[in-house]
């Protein structure tokens, strides 16, 4: 079922996909134009979308409910870090990505804050200090900016 | 540590960096290249940004950023969006850029931006192989106007780019009809370009010198025309388009602009650091060495230059048919 | 004889020991960078380059710190797809196919001893390469034309089939899905923004490494929450430190073709490593996967895409200084900076700048022989790596390959495209697609679309130019080849399998 599932997914996709490419037109000096391409990707796509919805192969066995809120959880931590890195500066977003994730897979909460403690400054050293890589310390909560 | 003193240069893979005015520590001074490493955008960017460290102009090192897209209308989009007013962000353009915004391939008009200067210019060639058939420029133009799809043409524009519409105007004045007609192949550079012509890919090579000159003095290509006023001072024996009777220029200079709204004092200052980079030795060396005869045209007269030419070449794009 | 005594004069450039010390640095910092997912050699040289200019060194030594960078990140890149399946940068992903297995059968001291002395043989035969062939390889690769590139992608995508995975129609739509996402931004042949909803971000299409990272690495965080919740630490047998030298020593001849092939790809110009170690794996696995054991954890799957790997980054040297076309994104670099030192690579930089070839030749050999003495011990250390517990080395992971997209394009658009590639990842993974397939059609798309439509410019619309030379039409060839081979062997599994059920039954 679920293989049909992702079959008709791509198959709408690729259909969008090529039916845009129509749209991409120019008409001075350049022979094949935008849209070609696409549509030489985009309909073999639909044909073997299509033959997968018809024949699916391969059986997937999706986790069990409780494990997939745990999935959930981090990837809402990951969501969240992508909104706090720049408020809160690199090494305190980097510090609750680390301790979160770290109890999300199973550690004990006190391990993986002090990993947390440790590893953020310690990245923050390696990228900003050692490599060059300007990273905030504070972010633009703190009044850096 | 180590590298604890260094600014940092983001490059190459820093795509479409929407680089906040907060990532970047308030006192570096940047340059964006709006290329990839290696072209004249970029060379722009790295050869400003290391004089005018070394002339004392500005605090430390000059972060150069490379922020390629859309020939330069990733990074006008950003400037024009993040960074209108950020005083320490100069952005490398040349005739090329103008040309894409007079054809309104930029998101943002002209006057999102002020223009800085104008330090130096790259003259167009004309060449062939050096095996080709083809000696001079009234030959290639015999062969164009007795049949316009005779032969390939090549470039690192893409179609309807500078390089593209230089050749063009040569045509033109050769008397071609059917300009749309003549076969152009974009590549990612100039160098690309010659190097499927010595292949035997392509027939005809439009480009700026500068980046090629290097097979001109190793004997591989041949230049017909250089499509400038005068010989170019490096290669003197290289005819001008204007001395074989065809009366096409084909310069491509190469300047900075900044964000729109940073203030008339800050702009001035730009100007006014930039003449002084323009009139050192170390410019006018670096300039000379990599193909560019040094022109200087600053502040005002240059705003004025770069909506001129805008017209201009909205005009020529017309006429020759790349926008209706 | 003469290339000898210039060798040798260039033996004598980069013996000062400021270049050795250079050298040695940009050694361990390559691997390093390279090791870390989500900084690759483009990122390596371009952190490096305001060094060579703060330090005003002179064009000779900076290249040197530079390529010893460059060939560091080559080897350091397969660490993390060994031990976490993880790829480290674009070219190793083909070493996740049999490295990953290999590490958790409690190989991973093999693999990774096996992956660095391919690294080594690898690198090796490309600065030979260099060092005797340059001048006359980049002339003859200026003849492969547009049409010919479009067929060596071609060949390319045809073979990718046969790469991984169970159903042969998955791998391909991945392939496919890969194309897709190369034809996002801003088309450079026509100006026209394509698939990019009109934002800005997208103008200049997704970032290779940033699909990469999040697809490998975040979907892997993912796996392992629905596999080790709260359980046991991670079980994996991890045999011994020490590799066995009889198992590196099987693995020769898969070196050595890996890399032939990778050389020649990498003398191409823009075709580069990627497709080096794609092509690499793909033609050992058709030469030599006659038990079925490729993709399982095979060493001379490690060992080919490897040595391909590094090959290919010489080479790729060979059109950038001789032709002063950039054959990767990191030559790009390096042609960038040696332009902005005021040295113009092209046609007559071997016989002005002598010092500088030959310099940088010799201390690329000295880079190779230092590489391998700093990564060989390295292993025991590596190793241990796979003794970390889940919980605390996959945050660390997530952070790494977080800050590194994030230090160096500084776009929060990049971290939430990872996330969202990350999620794509996991359910492609769940329904038998490889990933692998996915990343080299968005490596390799966008060069393959441009030189489809070169080709058609030439002939102004003329479908017959991508058969009408030589190279195109041996390509095409040796496409059929493999596809007619693949299929015999299937039909000889099927059959074989069918003979096993029956004398079973």
């Amino acid at each position: 079922m679920s293989v049909r599932i992702l079959g008709v997914a791509i198959f709408v996709i690729a259909a969008l996909y090529t039916w845009q490419a129509g749209n991409y037109v120019v008409n001075f000096g350049d022979v094949l134009g935008p849209s070609v391409f696409p549509v030489i990707v985009g309909v073999p796509m639909m044909i073997l979308s299509a033959s997968l919805v018809v024949f699916p192969t391969g059986q997937v066995e999706w986790p069990a409910p409780q494990r997939m809120w745990r999935q959930a959880a981090a990837l809402a931590v990951l969501v969240g870090y992508t909104m706090t890195l720049e408020p809160f500066g690199f090494p305190l977003a980097t510090f609750a990505l680390i301790a979160l994730i770290g109890i999300i897979l199973g550690g004990a909460a006190w391990r993986a804050a002090l990993l947390g403690a440790v590893m953020a400054p310690a990245l923050w050293a390696l990228f900003d200090k050692v490599l060059g890589l300007p990273l905030d310390f504070l972010g633009t909560l703190f009044g850096r900016g | 540590m180590f590298f604890q003193r260094l600014t940092s240069v983001k490059l190459g893979a820093a795509f479409a960096a929407a680089l906040t005015v907060t990532a970047v520590p308030a006192s570096a001074t940047e340059c964006i290249a709006p290329s990839n490493p290696g072209g004249g955008w970029d060379f722009t960017c790295r050869t400003i940004g290391r004089i005018l460290s070394e002339l004392g102009l500005v605090d430390g090192n000059v972060q150069v950023t490379n922020m390629p897209g859309g020939v330069g209308a990733v990074t006008f989009a950003m400037v024009a969006a993040e960074r209108p007013d950020d005083a320490d962000l100069i952005v490398a353009t040349s005739t090329v850029g103008i040309t894409q915004i007079a054809q309104g391939r930029y998101p943002a008009p002209l006057d999102a931006m002020r223009y800085l200067a104008m330090l130096g210019a790259d003259v167009g060639v004309i060449a062939v192989d050096n095996d080709s058939p083809i000696q001079t420029l009234a030959e290639l133009n015999a062969a164009m106007v007795e049949d316009p799809t005779a032969l390939v043409t090549a470039g690192s524009s893409g179609a309807g780019g500078w390089d593209h519409i230089r050749l063009l105007m040569v045509a033109q004045a050769a008397g071609v009809d059917d300009l749309g007609a003549i076969r152009w192949v974009q590549f990612d550079g100039g160098t690309d370009a010659v190097t499927q012509m010595m292949g035997g890919q392509i027939d005809v090579v439009s480009t700026d010198l500068g980046e090629i000159a290097g097979f001109v003095e190793s004997g591989d290509i041949r230049i017909l025309a250089a499509l400038s006023d005068d010989p170019i001072p490096a290669f003197p024996d290289i005819p001008t388009a204007i001395s074989q009777g065809i009366d096409v220029t084909g310069y491509n200079w190469r300047g900075l602009y900044t964000g729109g709204q940073v203030t008339d004092e800050q702009y001035a200052s730009w100007v006014e650091r930039l003449e002084t980079l323009y009139n050192s030795e170390n410019w006018q060396t670096a300039a000379t060495e990599s193909g560019l005869v040094p022109i200087w045209r600053g502040g005002a007269e240059f705003e004025a230059f770069v909506r001129e030419q805008a017209e201009v070449m909205e005009q020529i794009s017309r006429d020759i048919g790349v926008i209706e | 004889m003469e290339i000898l005594s210039l060798l040798g004069h260039g033996f004598a450039v980069a013996m000062t020991p400021l270049n050795i010390a250079l050298l040695l640095l940009g050694c361990f910092i390559g691997t390093l960078l390279g090791a870390l997912p989500g900084l690759g050699p483009v990122n390596g040289v371009a952190v490096l380059i305001p060094l060579t200019f703060a330090f005003g060194f002179d064009p000779t030594s900076s290249m040197i710190l530079l390529c010893a960078v460059y060939f560091g990140c080559m080897y350091g890149g397969r660490i993390s797809s060994i031990l976490l399946n993880i790829p480290g940068d674009e070219p190793a992903i083909m070493t996740t196919l049999d490295g990953y297995p290999m590490a958790v059968q409690g190989q991973a001291a093999n693999a990774l001893a096996i992956s660095g002395v391919a690294s080594f043989v690898g690198a090796t035969i490309a600065v030979v390469g260099l060092s005797l062939f340059a001048p006359v390889l980049a002339r003859a690769a200026i003849h492969f034309g547009p049409a010919d590139y479009f067929a060596l992608y071609i060949l390319a995508f045809a073979t990718i089939g046969g790469i991984a995975g169970v159903d042969p129609r998955k791998t391909l739509l991945s392939a496919l899905i890969g194309l897709l996402l190369a034809t996002v931004g801003i088309d450079p042949i026509s100006g026209v923004p394509r698939y990019t909803g009109d934002n800005y971000h997208l103008y200049d299409g997704i970032e290779p490494i940033v699909a990469l990272v999040g697809l490998f690495a975040i979907s892997e965080i993912l796996m392992l929450l629905e596999k080790h919740v709260r359980d046991r630490p991670k079980a994996i047998p991890v045999g011994s430190w020490l590799p066995q030298w009889g198992a590196i020593w099987r693995t020769r001849a898969a070196m050595l073709r890996g890399s032939g092939v990778g050389f020649v790809a990498g003398v191409l110009p823009g075709a580069g490593a990627s497709l080096g170690s794609f092509m690499a794996y793909v033609t050992e696995k058709q030469w030599s996967n006659k038990k079925g054991t490729f993709g399982k954890g095979d060493p001379r799957g490690v060992a080919a895409p490897e040595a391909g790997n590094n090959a290919a980054s010489g080479g790729a040297l060979i059109p950038m200084l001789s032709l002063g076309v950039p054959g990767s994104g990191t030559t790009a670099v390096l042609l960038a900076m040696l332009v902005s030192l005021n040295v113009q690579p092209g046609p007559l930089l071997f016989e002005r700048q002598p010092d500088l070839v030959w310099g940088l030749v010799a201390s690329l050999y000295m880079a190779n022989v230092a590489l391998l003495i700093l990564n060989l011990p390295m292993i025991g250390i590596f190793t241990r790596l796979m003794m970390t517990p889940t919980w605390a080395l996959m945050p660390v992971v997530a952070a790494v390959t977080f800050v590194g997209v994030y230090g160096i394009s500084n776009s929060v658009f990049d971290l939430e495209m990872m996330v969202f590639f990350g999620v794509v990842g996991y359910i492609l993974r769940k329904l038998d697609v490889s990933l692998v397939p996915l990343v080299l059609g968005l490596l390799l798309g966008g060069d393959m679309e441009r030189n489809l439509r070169r080709a058609m410019s030439i002939s102004d619309g003329d479908w017959s130019i991508l058969i009408a030379s030589p190279i195109s039409i041996v390509l095409y060839i040796l496409t059929a080849g493999f596809l007619a081979l693949s299929v015999w062997l299937a039909l000889r599994d099927h059959r074989q399998s069918q003979a096993e059920r029956l004398t079973e039954g």
